[in-house]
């Protein structure tokens, strides 16, 4: 019984954190979104989100056979990021495309939900924008940005999104913000940024993951929406959060690199 | 190795690109259209014959201190007879390719095939082994050229094989099929495959999960 409580893989079960558990908690935060968007949108959306769901669960359900796993169901809450970020006009053979190019490349190549480098959802986003002339990405609502809240708060308690990217990120929108045009455009920017920030930006495994990391990735983050806003004034365009996202998570494993020598440097001279 | 071995072992088994990994730049950047990359291969095996032929033939005579130096030289001088040539009769697929047929120097297959094989060979087996190493290198060229054109324009060698949309057809080009990154794409799909054909090529992983010590997960 020695060491019991200090057994890494004993801490990680007591945590309670189980994969299946996991994708539980990011479908009970995406319900409230993904309702809202539902009323907006109607019968076109639920379509999208049916087409999205079927391709994610078909190729998840195909890398688990092949590889003798069970399934987490992960691709669900991919599907419904994707369906939430497509426009509902979308043809329904594209977005089937795009969730299949975003479950594959972006997650199952690499071994699964957790192994990858970027997240699954902005991969797809990506792909439909570069893809398909014309195919732009699904705006934000006040509506959206309030469900996402709830959501938020769900994910930041469990754990599955670190403060300190939301907070870093959100500084550096705000100080941009402020800098262009006052304090009066920040609940627009905000509104914006709400969903993509939590879902896209937030995701624990496109990100960095040593705390000190977490910081720089938000900031860099948030520059990086920054720069590729396309959209005049306060508002900001839901390819620049993806395209952010997809360039941060590039970054994640460089700043955690860095990150780690600093803290062993740190420990190494006041340790000896 | 028989000397039909050196011909045919790169082709699949001991491809440059998806076992060795070389070549990888100009095999994203020239592979837009089937037509440039099948000019690129073109060239690329020509220079690889030759090189292989050249250094081979000089082996003996060239000091170990300075032979990266000479193979590069040579490899050189080759290039540019063959970027001459095409400017002269080929201008427009000249223009097409830009500066990728000059960046044939630096392409780390010839080096390597030139260290690696020709340096210690006679003269036969290394423009034999050259021909091979290009004729591998061709064969991804074409199949990733073939289908970022068609994927991307609908159409093959500049021949509309299908209508697109924009032209009141029904198949919607994929815009990403331009663009570099789709090269990684196939070319990783690629790899994948001829792994999963072969699994001997399959990598031992770096780092391995380890199992607690007293068994307990």
């Amino acid at each position: 019984m020695t060491g019991w409580l200090l057994d890494p893989h004993r801490m990680r079960q007591r945590a309670g954190w189980t994969p299946g558990r996991v994708t539980l908690a990011q479908m009970v935060a995406l319900a409230a979104p993904v309702g809202v968007k539902l009323v907006e949108q109607g019968m076109p959306m639920a379509s999208v989100l049916v087409a999205a769901l079927i391709a994610s669960l078909i190729w998840e359900l195909a890398f688990a056979a092949i590889r003798g796993r069970s399934l987490t169901w992960h691709s669900a809450g991919t599907a419904l990021i994707i369906a939430i970020l497509v426009p509902p006009a979308t043809p329904l053979w594209q977005v089937a495309m795009a969730a299949s190019f975003g479950m594959v490349f972006g997650e199952l190549v690499f071994g699964g939900r957790g192994y990858g480098i970027v997240s699954a959802a902005a991969a797809a986003a990506g792909f439909l924008v570069f893809s398909f002339s014309g195919a732009g990405l699904s705006g934000s609502s006040q509506a959206l940005a309030l469900a996402t809240l709830p959501g938020a708060a769900l994910l930041l308690l469990g754990g599955l999104v670190s403060w300190r990217v939301l907070v870093s990120v959100i500084a550096v929108l705000l100080v941009a913000g402020f800098m262009q045009d006052g304090t009066s455009g920040l609940p627009e920017t905000f509104v914006a940024v709400a969903f993509g920030l939590v879902f896209l930006i937030g995701d624990p495994v496109a990100g960095a993951s040593t705390q000190l990391g977490r910081w720089v990735f938000g900031v860099l983050a948030g520059l990086l929406i920054v720069v590729f806003d396309t959209m005049a004034g306060p508002d900001v365009a839901t390819a620049a959060i993806v395209f952010a996202s997809l360039l941060a998570s590039l970054f994640a494993p460089l700043i955690d690199h860095f990150a780690v020598a600093l803290i062993v440097r740190r420990r190494r001279i006041a340790h000896g | 190795m028989s000397l039909r071995q050196h011909l045919t072992a790169p082709l699949i088994g001991n491809n440059p690109i998806t076992l060795q990994i070389l070549g990888i730049c100009s095999a994203l950047a020239v592979t837009t259209t089937l037509s440039t990359a099948l000019t690129m291969s073109v060239a690329l095996t020509v220079v690889l014959c030759l090189s292989g032929g050249v250094i081979s033939l000089m082996r003996h005579h060239i000091p170990p201190s300075i032979r990266l130096i000479i193979q590069i030289t040579i490899v050189a001088s080759i290039v540019i007879v063959i970027d001459q040539f095409m400017q002269a009769f080929m201008f427009e697929m000249s223009k097409k390719l830009s500066i990728f047929v000059g960046l044939i120097v630096t392409n780390c297959l010839v080096l390597g095939r030139a260290e690696a094989f020709a340096m210690r060979n006679p003269v036969l087996p290394s423009v034999l082994d050259g021909l091979g190493n290009g004729l591998g290198y061709s064969l991804v060229l074409l199949i990733v050229g073939a289908l970022r054109e068609f994927l991307g324009t609908g159409s093959l060698m500049g021949v509309p094989l299908v209508t697109t949309v924009a032209e009141g057809g029904w198949f919607q080009p994929l815009g990403l099929m331009q663009l570099a990154p789709s090269a990684f794409f196939i070319l990783g799909v690629l790899v994948w495959l001829v792994r999963v054909m072969r699994p001997e090529q399959v990598e031992r992983p770096e780092f391995r999960l380890q199992a607690p010590e007293d068994g307990r997960s």
